[in-house]
């Protein structure tokens, strides 16, 4: 009996000796804001669920740190002369998790399905001009357009756009099966998943980690602390709030890159009062964009005109960023709001940047008398009833990655985000738009963005676009080879632990 | 006695039906449309209609209930619209994290709480007493989130000593796992604790002044023999009451402190739900949470039952 | 618990009165009166405007200028706890009002007629009863965007229960005394015999329950708001701002503190004044 106690003492004490969890030989533990709702990339629709996609998946092509398109499953491509035929060769021998070989079917199947209408995939709008899919051989596959597109490629990169195994479509929402580096284990929905390393990975020697976590914590301030105690290895998306404080510690490594990646004060001209060019150009100039930048960021984002963020050749540095309270009451009273009007303005819930943007915004638009009322709205419900719809609200878009995907679907009066969001119109940026596609050179398409933004800035604003905002990532010392990217995903091939 | 409590249950069940139709009939009100939410705004008209036909939206809404109750008999607690996957085994997974939650909370609600109340009865008057009040006084005052982010900022910001949330499986770690359920076992209980105190204070101080007592007294028995015997046996039937009561506060913070320190269980499911009008994983947590809320009542009642002898011995009669 | 005349008589003598006031409800009653007057002339009192930016001074800890600190947009901390405590105040108060407006009449019904109205309206109090109070709080503010109104009249339906429950208790007792009897006697309708002969006498033990009422909705309305399913940004409701300063804990702790803190002490004394109500006027009541 004496030795039942010996033993069981013993067992508590070591079980309260043994220190916690430790993070074993390489298995990372990264924090997320919010919960995954799918685990099917043509259905992702949030920055974390894009976090597992490039964990699970792999595209054609992939963008990297310096927003240039790399080879991933496509090794090489090429295309016609009138650039409306696009031929990519995959490399061979890429296994699924499952152990089938991917072959240029699965490609197929994949773009198909994404066209498709009954799957609802945000990046079907990125497909709307191939008119036919070939598959050629067992690991060439032909796209036909029906008008040149130079950037093609591109496309292949984005998030949505991961190849999936045309036996295995089915129960991807359960079940993902990808060629990605690490191997889907378990998912806890509000919890969360865990991955493990796929030994077949094509590329040799990667990935250096054993295992990856993807812990959900919607609590900005648990996820610091979390960082700060070691219990996590990654913050994704540090809260701007605490980046400062976290520069100071040694132990931490907080790492900012400029994205451009954009929240925009969206002004839907397709409901009134936002019908009349004057109300928007009122509006346009009562924000003094750095003074947001500050507000909102913290100071971690730098005020732009456009999608073009600041950091890129093509910005127009003659474009003012400072509020003209004077001229834009005159714009109001011209419209026939000289003591401005009552509106509501919906934010998505769960979005601190976004929510501070709305309460800015309210505050910025005080003296001229427009009173804002603030309604949150969930993410789902909001981009159900609010996006495209709504006369007043907040957005944001990730960064894309060239300028045209990033400019034309939204400011081309037929562009497909353009119906969804702001019912935007204006002649002359269509033809600067289509001149710049069709530009011979880089100094044409310099000159023909130059004028876009003068145009949606001084003529004719479609919104507000105050700030690109900064992609920050924190991690511990202990994390080797690991970079934040201005796509804003996390690219763990080649990230170890090293004590 | 079996009678009683088989008529209970049929009571119990009826109750069940009854908010379940009140749960279904509310959050139909849901505006906005179910089959867009799942396949987005670019989603085409028809597609919107086949996908609202093949989850039935079309049908009359009696219909619509009868499929989601028989189902609920067959264990199928439906189909999250948002996650796509059966909710049945990402509740019962929910379930089990509060459960654990829940019981060592009540555990210590009901050791502490009474040992408090009984510790201040007995020594009515003394600084012990005070200084239990003051502190029931807070803790009845104070809402469980603020005391959550009082003991975030004490013991994980400042002091750095426990976890400021999440949840350790039992499997990966033991000692992680007590240590992440310290916090949370603490803010759900401290608010309980002092009511549970009070009213044992209360109920033990009538209990000390009654007949049987001075009666038991009188008659030379040991303090401690009377103090557990005969005042606490009766000074508890009115504790057990509240203590059922309390479980009622216990469900509803479990909601706020599970959203305080993102501990994955039942309470956080639903306010995701909420915050994503996923229809069906809203009315299958309340209905499983009300259940549990109707049942541990029963259980309380019939507990009281058991302790009463007056209803007891009534029951008997009848 | 038919009030004798004799005490009809003491209890409008206030110097009699005057002897009989418990310390808790002078205490508690101060501070609840006290509380009041602040939430009625914040907008004057307070330094700044509740929602008035000052970027520069942003998370700073309290100072000469911003007594309480200011938050993560350079608001007042003070000026926002004492504005909020209108929002919160009022949440309570009109979810009181709503179960008082709901509960007293069914509960009247319910004693008064016995039969079947009783026993469908017992019924229904039965299933609202069912769910636990935050449960019963969320399932209806989760169907619809919302805001202080909404809050306030779910957490009013939230405790219609409770107050039918006790009126009926209350008629049951009061149902067979003499001067009810006499009034039906007398022909009366029974709308004139509940309102000015039973309420009357009703009262005393509703309103102390009302009291308590006031902090439990006030807490419940304070955790829905903290849920996000009460008041709106950027409102200062207390709940909001202790939600809202979860996210500036190591930063900004003050930001969270200061409400919370706001919220004890109101609870307090509105506890305290409840306590002291109802030594006041039912010393023959057992403790609670």
């Amino acid at each position: 009996m004496k030795r039942m106690y010996a033993l069981l003492i013993t067992f508590i004490a070591l079980s309260l000796l043994l220190p916690l969890p430790c993070i074993a030989g390489g298995h990372l533990k990264i924090a997320l804001t919010g919960n995954l709702n799918t685990l099917d990339p043509a259905k992702s629709k949030t920055g974390d669920e894009y976090m597992y996609m490039f964990l699970v998946f792999n595209g054609l092509t992939v963008i990297d740190r310096n927003m240039t398109v790399q080879p991933d499953l496509a090794y090489k491509w090429e295309s016609s002369e009138d650039l409306k035929t696009w031929t990519f060769y995959l490399r061979q021998g890429v296994k699924f998790h499952h152990g089938r070989e991917m072959t240029a079917e699965d490609v197929a199947f994949t773009i198909n399905r994404i066209m498709d209408k009954a799957t609802g995939s945000r990046a079907r709008v990125n497909f709307l001009m191939v008119e036919k899919i070939d598959v050629v051989d067992k690991y060439t596959v032909r796209f036909n357009l029906s008008i040149p597109y130079a950037s093609f490629p591109d496309i292949f990169g984005t998030r949505q756009v991961r190849i999936v195994p045309k036996d295995a479509a089915d129960t991807l929402a359960t079940k993902p099966i990808g060629t990605g580096p690490f191997v889907f284990k378990s998912f806890a929905p509000g919890d969360k998943v865990e991955m493990v390393r796929n030994p077949d990975y094509f590329e040799k020697g990667k990935p250096k980690l054993d295992a990856v976590t993807l812990l959900i914590m919607p609590e900005s301030a648990s996820r610091v602390t979390a960082l700060e105690t070691g219990e996590i290895n990654v913050v994704w998306k540090l809260p701007m709030e605490s980046v400062d404080r976290l520069k100071k510690n040694t132990d931490i490594i907080v790492d900012e890159v400029s994205t451009s990646s954009w929240d925009g004060i969206i002004m839907n001209s397709s409901k009134k009062p936002f019908d009349d060019v004057r109300v928007r150009k009122a509006i346009h100039l009562a924000i003094d964009k750095r003074q947001v930048a500050e507000i909102v960021l913290f100071g971690h984002g730098s005020p732009t005109h456009s999608p073009i963020p600041p950091a890129h050749p093509f910005f127009n540095k003659n474009l003012s960023f400072e509020a003209d309270p004077e001229k834009a009451k005159q714009l109001m009273a011209e419209a026939g709001y000289p003591n401005g009007f009552e509106i509501t303005l919906i934010a998505p819930d769960g979005r601190p940047v976004r929510e501070r943007l709305a309460v800015a915004t309210r505050e910025l638009l005080k003296p001229l008398g427009i009173k804002v009322n603030i309604q949150k709205l969930p993410w789902d419900k909001f981009i159900a009833d609010a996006e495209g719809k709504a006369a007043f609200y907040i957005d944001g878009f990730f960064s894309r990655p060239t300028v045209d995907t990033s400019i034309y679907p939204w400011y081309y009066s037929s562009g497909s985000w353009n119906k969804g969001l702001w019912h935007y119109r204006n002649a002359e940026v269509d033809a600067v738009l289509d001149a710049a596609r069709r530009a011979a050179s880089l100094e044409d398409q310099k000159k023909a963005y130059l004028k876009f933004q003068k145009l949606v800035v001084e003529d004719d604003p479609p919104s507000v676009i105050p700030y690109s905002v900064n992609h920050i990532d924190g991690y511990r010392k202990e994390v080797k080879n690991l970079h934040s990217c201005p796509m804003m995903w996390l690219d763990l091939r080649d990230v170890e632990i090293v004590k | 006695m079996l009678i009683y409590i088989s008529k209970r249950l049929a009571y119990i069940f009826l109750i069940l039906v009854a908010m379940s139709i009140l749960i279904f009939a509310i959050t139909q009100i849901l505006p906005g449309n179910v089959a867009q939410m799942i396949l987005g705004q670019f989603a085409s008209e028809e597609s919107i209609k086949l996908l609202e036909a093949k989850l039935g939206l079309n049908d009359p809404l009696p219909v619509q209930y009868w499929r989601w109750a028989r189902g609920i008999f067959h264990g199928d607690l439906g189909h999250s619209l948002v996650m796509d996957r059966p909710i049945a085994a990402m509740l019962k997974q929910a379930f089990m994290r509060s459960a654990v939650l829940a019981f060592f909370s009540f555990f210590f609600v009901t050791v502490i709480g009474i040992g408090l109340g009984v510790i201040a009865a007995v020594r009515k008057n003394s600084p012990t007493d005070h200084i239990v009040s003051v502190f029931t006084y807070f803790g009845i005052s104070v809402p469980e989130f603020f005391w959550g982010i009082v003991f975030i900022m004490l013991f994980a910001s400042y002091l750095g000593w426990l976890p400021s949330g999440q949840y350790v499986e039992m499997t990966e770690s033991f000692r992680g796992w007590l240590v992440h359920l310290i916090l949370p076992v603490a803010t759900l209980t401290l608010t309980l604790i002092a009511h549970v105190s009070r009213l044992t204070r209360s109920s033990m101080l009538e209990a000390l002044q009654s007949q049987y007592v001075r009666a038991a007294r009188a008659k030379g028995l040991p303090e401690r023999v009377v103090l557990v015997r005969h005042a606490l046996r009766n000074a508890l039937l009115p504790t057990i009451t509240i203590l059922a009561i309390d479980v009622g506060w216990l469900f509803g913070g479990i909601v706020v402190v599970e959203t305080v320190f993102s501990f994955p269980g039942l309470g956080r499911l639903l306010i995701f739900a909420i915050g994503r009008q996923d229809l069906p994983l809203i009315q299958a947590c309340i209905l499983v949470i009300t259940a549990l809320y109707s049942f541990s009542n029963l259980f309380a009642d019939l507990l009281y039952t058991y302790f009463n002898p007056r209803v007891r011995y009534a029951r008997k009669a009848e | 618990m038919r009030v004798k005349p004799s005490e009809k008589k003491e209890i409008s003598n206030p110097k009699r009165m005057c002897r009989r006031i418990p310390v808790s409800l002078m205490i508690g009653g101060l501070l609840a009166v006290l509380i009041v007057l602040m939430a009625l002339a914040a907008p004057w009192i307070s330094p700044f405007p509740y929602d008035e930016f000052h970027v520069k001074d942003r998370i700073q800890p309290p100072n000469a200028t911003y007594w309480f600190g200011t938050d993560e947009f350079g608001r007042d901390v003070l000026s926002r706890v004492l504005v909020g405590s209108r929002v919160s105040l009022f949440m309570g108060i009109v979810a009181t009002a709503i179960s008082l407006i709901l509960g007293v009449p069914l509960g009247l019904l319910a004693g008064y007629h016995r039969g079947s109205v009783d026993e469908i309206i017992m019924r229904l109090t039965d299933i609202l009863m069912s769910f636990p109070p935050v449960i019963l709080g969320l399932l209806i503010l989760a169907v619809t965007p919302p805001n202080i109104i909404k809050t306030a009249a779910a957490v009013g339906a939230v405790y219609v229960p409770v107050l039918v429950r006790l009126t009926r208790s209350v008629t049951l007792g009061l149902i067979e005394e003499e001067y009810i009897l006499a009034a039906k006697a007398r022909g009366e309708r029974a709308i004139y015999i509940m309102a000015a002969e039973i309420l009357p006498n009703a009262w005393p033990p509703i309103i102390v329950e009302a009291s308590l009422r006031v902090t439990f909705a006030i807490l419940l309305a304070a955790a829905l708001s903290f849920l996000g399913l009460g008041a709106q940004p950027p409102s200062s409701d207390w709940g909001l701002m202790i939600s809202q300063g979860r996210s500036y804990i190591d930063t900004g702790p003050w930001i969270a503190l200061f409400p919370g803190l706001a919220m004890c002490i109101t609870v307090i004394g509105v506890n305290l004044m409840g306590d002291g109500l109802r030594e006041l006027l039912d010393p023959r009541m057992k403790h609670r």
